[in-house]
């Protein structure tokens, strides 16, 4: 589904969550939503969801609004850490209640998903462990086929072999049945790789949208003698700088061409990638970019 | 299963290259489906789908509609002539700047390659 | 708009389990009192005030629970607000039915045991036979109870410790519901209203569903455009 926000801003009391955030989202592709805890990834997911209202700004979702649009909200299922689609009863009850509320729910894939994640079906969602729960997030969330499908945070006390489940459920299940989905994570090394395009944000601004690809081999670390490394590297976006005695290693930000390969080799720099954890950080920190 | 340092479809490209140079993959033969490979890597499909682009731009895959991506029957020698040109530049003579680095005499280097030709 | 068939089901079912329970309890008292003192009035009578309290918190968790999961699954606020007031409309008179029945058999028990079945309050019966009085009483009671804990849930979710603003309006309709039966406040003029006026049983449903209905308008008030709250456990 095609996601347009346009200049969306959402106070609280005296916090300003999201600050004028534009963006559009094509659709039918896995994003990932990464930003800083209090970045307003929660936020922006919740009006997405139409769990709350946005101060200003808009949110459409194939062309619509969505808040109290319930031609369009029965088409978005966003599972948040608080648990609210799945803490009803147990596991089995939950579950009747999403088979009865999502028009595209699949009750079989919904049983094997919960075999795989190994819940009982007959104990009560709030007295789950915290994976647990989290797993029946991602039973409800994958099974209803919403497609818009968001996963705010949908790992937490999920052991490795339960998130590897997760991915490969998400990925084989995006496969058969494709639609949009987007994924807010902490968990970036180990989840950016299913990611198509990702979204940056941090104080509830937009900080960079790109294909992952694209982000990534934006990133170049330039390493040599400290003076080359500056010299080589002044005029250019430098995320950090790191020394180590007379050698350095600076972060630059932005395309590398052919031409600027030669050069660095010519001054006998060396060039290598930067880690989507990297640029992550020093794209969302005080001294970053801005 | 892939570190995030590379572009990924750099990465999974790189690796099906490698397996048609050491006869892993046949000419003519079928590769795994984009989604095969997805699910397999743990990757987004349209990572994968940008890796067998990318070789099938460079003539190394070619595609059969509604089947699947074969091997081009002359992608290894055409890799192995691209390799050739850049082994000198990319393999030996970073050999040759590590063995002065370390002081190991050049004689000493032509002397183990003679003594590898030779088995 | 959607029959609510899964939330009424499932909250009717659990309603009779508890009733069940609840009349095996009271029979157990009444015989231990029968035995041991003596059984002089109705102890269904006495029994029946706590099932407002049961309504009540039937009120509150349709709101606290269902309103975050029906919105967690894709439904509107309107059609939670839609699906909510008829199951509400359709639980109260369940339980008022319950609680008629419950009569009927104490009076079966009681016949068999030559008690009295004699009633020590005011109601708008004067017999604990008078079925359709004794539904319509507690069907108006229900109603009040569960409307008023549905308004006082939305408030204290909404505004959390705020919400304590919303317990007089919560207990004023409660009152109102009791004023329409002539129970809860013993004024004389109302219980001019309802015991002296030949039209009185219609004035009686006409406050009791005005009581009703104001409280489901209140409480859509505060739903009407109320955020999920964010409630991390960490």
């Amino acid at each position: 589904m095609r996601i347009d926000v346009q200049d969306l801003v959402l106070r609280y009391d005296t916090v300003t969550a999201l600050d004028g955030l534009t963006f559009g989202l094509a659709g039918g592709k896995i994003y990932g939503l990464l930003g800083r805890n209090g970045s307003g990834k929660t936020s922006l997911l919740s009006i997405l969801a139409a769990f709350r209202r946005q101060t200003a700004g808009s949110v459409r979702v194939d062309g619509r609004p969505v808040f109290e649009n319930g031609a369009v909200t029965s088409r978005i299922s966003l599972i948040r850490e608080s648990g609210e689609a799945v803490d009803i009863g147990t596991a089995e009850e939950a579950l009747s209640y999403a088979e009865w509320l999502r028009p595209d729910w699949d009750g079989d894939y919904a049983r094997e998903l919960m075999e795989t994640f190994r819940i009982e079906p007959k104990k009560n969602v709030r007295s789950m462990s915290r994976g647990q729960r989290s797993a029946m997030g991602v039973v409800v969330g994958l099974a209803s086929r919403a497609p818009l499908t968001m996963f705010d945070e949908t790992y937490l006390g999920m052991d490795v072999p339960a998130r590897r489940a997760f991915y490969d459920a998400l990925l084989a299940d995006y496969m058969a049945h494709p639609r949009t989905i987007i994924i807010s994570t902490h968990l970036i090394e180990e989840v950016s790789p299913l990611f198509e395009e990702v979204l940056i944000i941090d104080r509830g601004r937009l900080v960079v949208h790109e294909e992952t690809d694209a982000l990534l081999s934006r990133g170049t670390s330039v390493t040599g003698p400290a003076e080359r490394v500056e010299t080589f590297t002044e005029g250019m976006t430098v995320l950090a700088t790191e020394r180590l005695g007379p050698t350095a290693s600076a972060m630059v930000y932005g395309e590398f061409g052919e031409e600027r390969r030669k050069r660095a080799a010519e001054a006998g720099l060396e060039l290598g990638p930067v880690a989507m954890q990297d640029l992550f950080v020093h794209l969302t920190t005080a001294e970053g970019a801005r | 299963m892939f570190d995030d340092r590379s572009p990924i479809y750099r990465q999974i490209a790189e690796r099906i290259k490698a397996d048609v140079l050491n006869e892993t993959l046949k000419a003519d033969e079928q590769v795994m489906s984009t989604n095969q490979y997805a699910a397999f890597y743990r990757i987004n499909p349209a990572t994968a789908a940008k890796a067998f682009q990318q070789l099938v731009d460079e003539g190394v895959l070619y595609k059969k509609r509604g089947i699947g991506m074969f091997i081009s029957p002359d992608a290894r020698d055409m890799l192995r002539a691209r390799r050739k040109e850049t082994f000198f530049g990319e393999v030996v003579d970073p050999m040759v700047a590590e063995a002065r680095a370390i002081g190991i005499p050049l004689g000493d280097v032509i002397n183990r390659i003679e003594e590898l030709e030779g088995q | 708009m959607r029959f609510p068939t899964r939330l009424l089901v499932n909250n009717l079912v659990f309603a009779f389990l508890v009733w069940v329970a609840f009349c095996v309890v009271v029979a157990l008292v009444a015989a231990v009192v029968a035995l041991f003192g003596s059984l002089t009035q109705s102890a269904w009578e006495a029994a029946a005030q706590l099932p407002r309290w049961f309504a009540l918190f039937v009120g509150v968790g349709l709101v606290r629970e269902y309103l975050p999961m029906y919105i967690a699954l894709g439904q509107t606020r309107r059609q939670f607000g839609t699906q909510a007031a008829v199951t509400a409309a359709l639980y109260a008179p369940f339980l008022a039915a319950l609680m008629t029945v419950g009569y009927l058999l104490e009076s079966v028990l009681y016949g068999w045991a030559d008690l009295s079945q004699r009633l020590g309050r005011v109601h708008l019966f004067t017999e604990p036979t008078q079925v359709p009085v004794v539904f319509l009483e507690h069907l108006i009671e229900f109603l009040a109870w569960l409307v008023a804990g549905g308004f006082m849930a939305a408030a204290f979710y909404r505004w959390q410790g705020g919400g304590i603003l919303s317990v007089p309006l919560g207990v004023g309709l409660i009152l109102l519901g009791g004023v329409a039966l002539g129970t809860e406040l013993s004024l004389p003029f109302i219980r001019r209203i309802a015991f002296s006026d030949p039209g009185s049983l219609t004035v009686t449903v006409g406050i009791g569903l005005g009581v009703f209905l104001l409280g489901l308008a209140l409480t859509w008030a505060i739903i009407r455009d109320v955020p999920l709250r964010n409630t991390a456990r960490t």
